[in-house]
């Protein structure tokens, strides 16, 4: 079982463009677990801390999106590549965050 | 034909001879060098379509430069005769290296990694090869592999693809049978024609061969070929192939075009990874939870000098450490640090006998928490983020927007505003974090909302003069207060209004965008709410609105000047819908009698057509003698007004969206207070050694450092 690393991770994974598993378990979420235990710095990047999949970070088993798969319970074949993408969106972060609120129709303009 | 002329080329010796054609050493008089010539009978060559012109397509391909592309110099016809004049290529071809049993994985890699990239230079300009095999590939003496006859051979030996179902299987050149046709797209068997995908079938079909020495398909004939290739699945490969090799040998094979690779870019990626691909053991965990750190080679950094004034500016995209001595007339700019990440907040320490450098970083990746002990050469990258959520929490960090340092008699305590909303604090120098749980578990959690970017904890100011006493605002709950160092928190929002909710005067639930406070007076803080200025003179118990005579009263930053407690700045803009400064004029408001009046401030900012946002965070002030005050805005601009707002100079334009700035200076005594952004208390003189300036070298590891 192959994992490709993306650019961003590598420091993470020894410098590597990918990492191949053997005797990989038959469940992303064992592999990922075996993964983590290798390489612990993935750990935090694709995951939170609750054990979810970032939300803007993709994993997929072949071509598939694992979403489609069973999230984390998809199954997976000792000839399996495991591909972990970052979503195209193009990493706009929105820095207003925090101030958003229903526009007032309220100005307070010069009020004392 | 040995010792005629083509062209200016002399034939030296006969190299070889194909179907089509005999190809020929030569040498060029013209370049005095060594050349391959193909001459080819016109009469040899299959009746070509106009659009497979045989001299077009080869001076198509003559434009293809690249080190594994045999390079074609020259075509033309001469009496009845095609000739082709291409790089002379000396080694072996890849079927001979390929015979009996395949080369070793290394080599299928380095050679398939080779070719790919000559498909993928071809392809990119609109050239397919058509007839990729192991016999069109030679390996020179330094190990590169060459592809022959890009966008020729098809051609010659086999008249155009479309005739290929009908003309191979009964061609006269039976040679071909186990040669071209073993390496045929079935898409091109079946009579379509042939495109990049059919390439990459055909690389698929050369790796298979290097790895093992047979072909994938085989058969004794023709027919039995064909049927195989369009119909059966290759035997598997197993070690030491290995499963990746194997994986990208499959996916170039898959019988449907869509279903393969679209790319020979893809393919050498999927080489690239299984070239570098490492074998899982477990004894290879040497880095664990200790924070790796990350040294910065490729980064511009600023030369400090003792004494020197600098601004940490966090960004969209980045954080910038900018550089200038005392008088802060002359800026240079060091970083982007943490390229492409967002930096909410920064903080600078100099407490004890540090000077570090705090910062958050998010991207996709989730977020994380830095520092660097030498002015951003290197930087802490922790394995583990050390700020997380319990797990019995259920809930996820999703940035850091504020890093506050505790009182300078305390100097090992840190705090960092979260989102979504929570307090987090480190006693040991920000080792180690743990979550406030009074103000996580408060019964109004569950009523603040979360707004824009989420519900987000980002101003926390200790008072500095009472140990137990500390406020934190939050997007949308309001200013939260502590009196016994966080064991308790009380909402104190009484007199500041929502708009957004039928009880304008809610108990909590406040979109409040900062709060600021003079460390001389505690008691007294000032905020800048959504929509509203306030201030407090009882230690937010209670606040009164001071917005009297500024254009709008929505902005998000204000701050206080650190030499007079009751001057105070604000950036307002026009309103929640149009977040931009009002009427397009860029101003700054300041109030010199906490804010029983306020005066617009534009010298030097930009008056037409200037709307600009200026976020909370973005505005801060130094500790230099005079007073630098800072802002930045959403459109990357940097002012400084070095008298007291008066008139102000643009510093920087073109930086990513600005997120936050803050001040620090270089090895100063702690006695002069120089991180603006912290609060101290004003008793604090102790005086510590001057430091050095700047350390020469980037540090190593900081582990077990308190």
């Amino acid at each position: 079982m192959i994992f490709q690393i993306p650019a961003a991770l590598r420091e993470y994974a020894g410098g590597r463009s990918s990492l191949e598993i053997e005797h990989a378990p038959a469940i992303l979420n064992d592999v990922l677990t075996q993964l983590w235990e290798t390489y612990p710095g993935l750990r935090d990047r694709i995951i939170t801390e609750q054990g979810q999949v970032r939300t803007h970070i993709n994993i997929f088993v072949g071509d598939e999106n694992i979403r489609y798969l069973g999230g984390l319970a998809a199954r997976v074949a000792a000839d399996s590549i495991i591909s972990i993408i970052p979503a195209v969106s193009g990493g706009c972060l929105e820095p207003l965050s925090g101030h958003a609120m229903p526009a007032s129709v309220t100005n307070r303009k010069n009020q004392g | 034909m040995i010792g005629e002329r083509v062209g200016h080329f002399r034939i030296v010796s006969k190299l070889g001879e194909g179907g089509m054609g005999v190809v020929y050493r030569a040498h060029d008089e013209l370049l005095d060098r060594d050349v391959a010539v193909k001459v080819v009978r016109k009469d040899r060559v299959p009746e070509l379509a106009p659009h497979h012109d045989l001299l077009a397509e080869a001076r198509a391909s003559s434009s293809l430069a690249h080190p594994n592309i045999c390079t074609i110099y020259e075509v033309g016809e001469t009496e009845g005769e095609f000739y082709i004049v291409m790089e002379l290529v000396e080694g072996q071809s890849l079927r001979e290296l390929c015979a009996p049993a395949g080369v070793s994985p290394e080599a299928v890699l380095r050679f398939g990694l080779q070719i790919a990239a000559a498909l993928a230079r071809a392809h990119d300009r609109g050239i397919v090869h058509r007839d990729l095999k192991s016999a069109n590939i030679v390996v020179t003496r330094e190990g590169l592999a060459k592809v022959l006859d890009f966008g020729l051979a098809r051609q010659m030996e086999l008249g155009g693809s479309e005739e290929t179902t009908r003309s191979v299987p009964t061609s006269p050149h039976s040679s071909s049978v186990g040669g071209t046709l073993s390496y045929l797209a079935p898409e091109v068997l079946r009579g379509e024609p042939a495109d990049h995908r059919s390439d990459l079938w055909a690389l698929g079909v050369v790796l298979y061969e290097m790895a093992s020495g047979r072909l994938p398909f085989h058969g004794h004939t023709g027919f039995e070929i064909t049927s195989a290739i369009l119909r059966e699945m290759p035997a598997p490969l197993g070690p030491p192939i290995p499963p990746g090799l194997w994986a990208t040998i499959q996916r170039c094979l898959v019988k449907e075009r869509a279903q393969r690779y679209q790319r020979a870019g893809e393919v050498q990626a999927a080489l690239e990874a299984v070239q570098s691909a490492a074998i899982l053991a477990h004894d290879l965990g040497a880095e664990r939870s200790e924070p790796k750190t990350t040294i910065l080679h490729s980064v511009k950094h600023v030369r400090l000098n003792r004494g020197d004034s600098l601004l940490l500016v966090g960004t969209i995209k980045g954080a910038f450490i900018l550089r200038s001595n005392a008088q802060r007339t002359r800026w240079e700019v060091g970083g982007p640090y943490f390229h492409g990440h967002a930096v909410y907040a920064l903080a600078y320490d100099d407490r004890g006998e540090r000077q570090r450098i705090w910062a958050s970083t998010q991207s996709y990746w989730g977020t994380n928490l830095r520092s660097s002990d030498d002015f951003g050469k290197s930087w802490t990258n922790p394995v583990e983020v050390p700020i997380r959520f319990p797990a019995d929490t259920g809930t996820s960090l999703k940035n850091i927007w504020q890093i506050a340092q505790g009182r300078t008699d305390d100097p090992d305590t840190l705090y960092c505003g979260v989102e979504p909303a929570a307090l987090f604090e480190s006693r040991d120098a920000g080792q180690t974090w743990s979550l406030n749980r009074a103000l996580f578990d408060h019964p109004h959690r569950a009523r603040w909302l979360p707004s824009n970017g989420g519900l987000a904890l980002h101003t926390i100011l200790p008072d500095p003069a009472d140990r137990q006493r500390m406020y934190v605002a939050i997007s949308t709950g309001g200013v939260y207060r502590t009196n016994d160092g966080g064991q308790n928190w009380k909402a104190t929002n009484r007199g500041v209004r929502v708009t957004f909710s039928p009880d304008k005067y809610p108990e909590f639930g406040q979109c409040v965008h900062k709060i600021a406070m003079h460390p001389a007076h505690p008691e007294r803080l000032f905020l800048q709410n959504h929509w509203g200025i306030y201030r407090s003179d009882d230690f937010a118990e209670s606040w009164t609105d001071i917005a009297n005579g500024v254009p709008s009263d929505f902005g998000f930053a204000i701050t206080v000047h650190p030499a007079h407690p009751n001057w105070v700045y604000t950036i307002p803009v026009e309103s929640d819908e149009f977040r931009c400064s009002c009427d397009g004029r860029l101003r700054v408001y300041r109030t010199r009698n906490a804010g029983a009046s306020w005066e617009g401030l534009s010298r030097g900012l930009p008056q037409k057509s200037a709307y600009e946002t200026v976020l909370r965070d973005a505005m801060t002030t130094d500790a230099g003698e005079p007073t630098g005050i800072y802002f930045g805005t959403r459109s990357g601009q940097l002012f400084l007004s070095l008298d007291d707002g008066r008139t102000w100079q643009r510093i920087v334009e073109g930086f990513p969206s600005i997120l936050c700035l803050r001040t620090a200076g270089v090895g100063e005594a702690s006695g002069r207070v120089r991180a603006a952004a912290a609060p101290k208390a004003p008793a604090s003189a102790a005086q510590r050694p001057a430091r050095e300036g700047m350390p020469s070298k980037a540090r190593g590891k900081r582990g077990g450092r308190a």
